[in-house]
């Protein structure tokens, strides 16, 4: 065993972890969450086109990519007073922090790395998006823009408590913050079975960090795109595809976390993490097109007067069980 | 190879439109957004990401400023159109997607603009009480004329502290000159003014219209609530109704966006207490119509649209003369248009009171929720001019 | 490949991504950067929008850091719970509990009252 310290429930399951997977899963993951984030975007295009009551066809799916055309094509603007350098830094930090997470989340038998801290460096990444939108709300000088930056900031802090329960109570259930352990703790349950309240927080989460559907609300159409409304050309393609990078991202992550990873009968292990993953994903898609926006002065309250010691109470659940 | 040339035809297939709508412009931005859903043409929000400007309805000076400032703020590939009447908007969008193309037209445009910036004499924003008493830097920030799924050309002038409102005025829309103020420049309101003129107009038509009045009302409010793919289902309702679509075609499809909006009660409890506004508060304004009888929050005043729709869609095949006894022909879409001025008038009038206060997504969904006829306001703006 | 290895190829793979992104934009875009005013419904600004906002995300912010800090302990708590036993989770919760109690207090002071 490579962890002294896993607990009886991990140490059942335990099985040899490497530190850190081959040279090719770099170039693999950011490749597989791409794919993922652009299937999310062809799937909405699809269900745009069925609400508008257009004709669906192969080409529906794949308009939305036109977009990309665009984006290079526009003239960069010019704003009054506008903070550049740190609008460009927010801009650029939200696909990045959603690239580099996939670093611990395991496909199949194979991670990127998988360190003893896979848990808090996932978590990190995640808190990176704070700094990134609110710094691309701040940066253009432009009031609409700003009250979507700050939204995103009243947002996360009402959402990563609960996130940060659901996420230890997956820790705790195996006894290490490692993905390769907690996955592995999974052979006899899943997690969310036992854990639903951490997995749906989990969801929640995925959708709040993605700031879409629910959580669309610091670049709600009320704010004429808050945070999305002054960005153009390459700041807002990297900015629309990090997002959905994250909710790809927060989609593969919940897969080890929560159900039981690659594991499954007939099919190999990435089969079966790529048909979990894929399942997630449009559990996500169609409740981002579902639910209504989550404004603030109901969501804030919510979130950390039922929310957070509804996840408490499931974090002491696992405690409990592993003693 | 030229790509950047490749990347503009490639981008002009899906041009994204910004959608600005004049007084007495309906008819015509209904057609425009009704082309842009079937053609899949995105409504852009803000001109960074449009490089289409529309301009539907008749020419009006008192909005031209504001026109002319989001042209400027439009980066290039760009083009813009305007439309003045619904049947030449799907040429002209044409027309304007050729010039989006157009790598010869985009590289002169974008040389054309001006290499020198504007004067920057903005000062910082000063300070004032809030609610608790402290002292909290504000903003001035205007909602209106053109803001996505507002009543365009509606201005509230507010003063933020963070994203609450503390304060809210009314400051427009300029009246129209001249006779887009008639009949025929209150698309909505149109049948009863007919009738009320001595024109033969049947139940049936009046029904239709206040039907896809309440659609499209609907539409901005679900749209803002964060149910694009519902408010999109609405305007689809509301154009099948300005078709003509007989009624078994449109009732199913009432009846589910109804379930649909109400389902689960989400909606509900995120607008509960909302912009609350009892009948007598609301009559004591001089406010007839829906928003009278919801008698309640923003979710009431949707609920009630939903089942004025529901009833109107049963009668649009009554073919019996439209008269004020009957209880189409009472009121308007919006209320009575018996009245010395439109019932808009009163709706826009609520607003600062029931805006003060709230934080800024609220305040969208209070307005929408109202939604007074933009159409309404110039006309009575123009009424209150010749006076 | 270590942990650190991998961490720093996919951060400079994911660099490389968008400084390939910022070049093709350079490179294909149309010339000229246009000035432009923020989107304010199509009138001008009466001042700059940066500011500083209202004073309510204080409030909760500093609730937020009471427990973020708490959050410093849990992560390596799960690791030992099973070794160190009851007492491990009746001190975690406890604590936890106490975290609750403030925030319940903070609600009824009206903390997170938004409007």
């Amino acid at each position: 065993m490579t962890d002294p310290m896993t607990g009886p429930v991990a140490g059942r399951a335990a099985q040899p972890v490497a530190e850190a997977g081959a040279w090719w899963a770099v170039p693999a993951a950011p490749a597989l969450l791409l794919g993922l984030a652009v299937l999310t975007v062809a799937a909405g295009a699809v269900l745009d086109a069925r609400d508008a009551g257009r004709a669906v066809t192969p080409r529906t799916a794949l308009r939305p990519l036109l977009d990309v055309a665009h984006a290079l094509v526009r003239q960069p603007r010019r704003l009054p007073a506008s903070d550049r350098l740190l609008w460009r830094l927010g801009v650029v930090t939200v696909p990045v922090s959603a690239v580099l997470a996939v670093l611990v989340v395991p496909f199949g038998g194979h991670a990127v790395a998988d360190p003893s801290v896979g848990l808090v460096w996932f978590n990190a990444m995640e808190v990176l998006t704070w700094a990134g939108l609110w710094l691309a709300g701040w940066g253009p000088n432009a009031a609409l823009s700003l009250v979507g930056g700050y939204r995103f900031l009243a947002q996360g802090l009402a959402y990563e408590l609960p996130l940060m329960f659901a996420l230890i109570s997956a820790a705790t259930g195996a006894g290490s913050l490692r993905t390769g352990a907690i996955v592995a703790a999974q052979q006899d349950l899943w997690f969310a079975v036992w854990m639903p309240v951490a997995f749906a927080v989990h969801l929640l989460g995925v959708l709040a960090f993605s700031f879409t559907g629910p959580f669309a609300y610091p670049t709600g159409r009320d704010l004429a795109g808050g945070v999305l409304g002054e960005v153009g050309g390459a700041d807002r393609l990297l900015l629309r595809a990090g997002r959905r990078l994250w909710l790809a991202a927060g989609a593969a992550m919940a897969v080890p976390l929560f159900l039981g990873g690659g594991a499954g009968p007939g099919l190999p292990a990435w089969a079966w993490s790529l048909v979990k993953t894929l399942l997630v994903l449009a559990v996500l898609v169609a409740a981002e097109r579902r639910l209504p926006v989550l404004r603030a002065d109901r969501w804030v309250e919510f979130a950390w007067v039922v929310l957070l010691p509804l996840s408490v109470v499931q974090a002491l659940v696992p405690a409990l069980v592993v003693l | 190879m030229d790509l950047t040339a490749r990347l503009l035809r490639a981008a002009a297939a899906r041009p994204r439109l910004l959608v600005l709508t004049t007084p007495g412009g309906t008819p015509v931005r209904l057609a425009v957004e009704r082309e842009a859903r079937l053609r899949d043409w995105p409504v852009a929000a803000t001109p960074a990401d449009a490089g289409l400007l529309v301009l539907a309805g008749p020419g009006h000076p008192g909005t031209a400023p504001a026109v002319e400032r989001l042209w400027r703020d439009m980066p290039g590939p760009r083009a813009r159109l305007h439309a003045r009447h619904p049947d030449e908007v799907a040429a002209a969008l044409d027309a304007a997607r050729a010039r989006l193309a157009s790598p010869d037209l985009q590289r002169a445009d974008a040389a054309a603009r001006p290499a020198a910036p504007p004067p920057d004499e903005l000062p910082m924003a000063e300070q004032g009480p809030d609610r608790d008493g402290l002292w909290l830097d504000r903003l001035h920030v205007p909602l209106g004329p053109f803001l996505p799924d507002w009543p365009a050309g509606l201005v509230l002038r507010l003063v933020l502290q963070g994203d609450v409102v503390q304060q809210a005025a009314l400051a427009g829309p300029a009246p129209v000159p001249g006779p887009a103020a008639g009949a025929g420049g209150r698309f909505w309101a149109e049948p009863w003014l007919r009738a009320a003129a001595g024109e033969p107009v049947t139940i049936g038509e009046a029904a239709r219209r206040r039907a896809a009045a309440q659609l499209d009302s609907l539409a901005r409010l679900l749209a803002l609530a964060g149910r694009p793919g519902q408010a999109t289902r609405a305007r689809r309702l509301r154009d099948a109704l300005l078709a003509h679509a007989p009624e078994p075609a449109v009732r199913p499809a009432v009846a589910a966006l109804h379930r649909a909006v109400c389902r689960w009660g989400t909606l509900r409890r995120l607008t509960r207490g909302l912009g609350v506004l009892s009948t007598a508060e609301a009559e004591a304004a001089g406010v007839s119509g829906p928003a009278a009888r919801a008698d309640g929050d923003v979710f009431d005043r949707c609920r009630e649209w939903l089942e004025c729709v529901a009833r109107d869609v049963r009668r649009l095949d009554a073919t019996g003369p439209l008269d004020p006894a009957d209880p189409v022909g009472r009121e308007g879409p919006r209320g009575r248009t018996t009245g010395p001025l439109p019932p808009s008038v009163a709706l826009a009038g609520l607003l600062p009171r029931l805006l003060t206060g709230t934080e800024l997504a609220g305040a969208r969904l209070i307005v929408a929720s109202l939604d007074p006829d933009p159409d309404e306001l110039a006309a009575a703006g123009a009424e209150l001019a010749h006076d | 490949m270590s942990t650190t290895a991998a961490a720093l190829s996919l951060l400079l793979l994911a660099l490389l991504a968008v400084a390939a992104v910022y070049l093709a934009h350079h490179l294909v875009r149309l010339p000229g950067a246009p000035y432009a005013g923020p989107f304010l419904s199509g009138l001008e600004p009466a001042e700059h929008a940066v500011s500083r906002y209202h004073v309510r995300w204080y409030t909760v912010t500093l609730l937020f850091l009471a427990f973020d800090m708490e959050m410093v302990f849990m992560y390596p708590w799960t690791r030992v719970v099973a070794a160190m036993g009851t007492p491990a989770v009746v001190e975690m919760f406890v604590f936890l509990g106490i975290l609750l109690a403030g925030v319940a207090h903070a609600w009824r002071e009206g903390a997170l009252r938004w409007t």
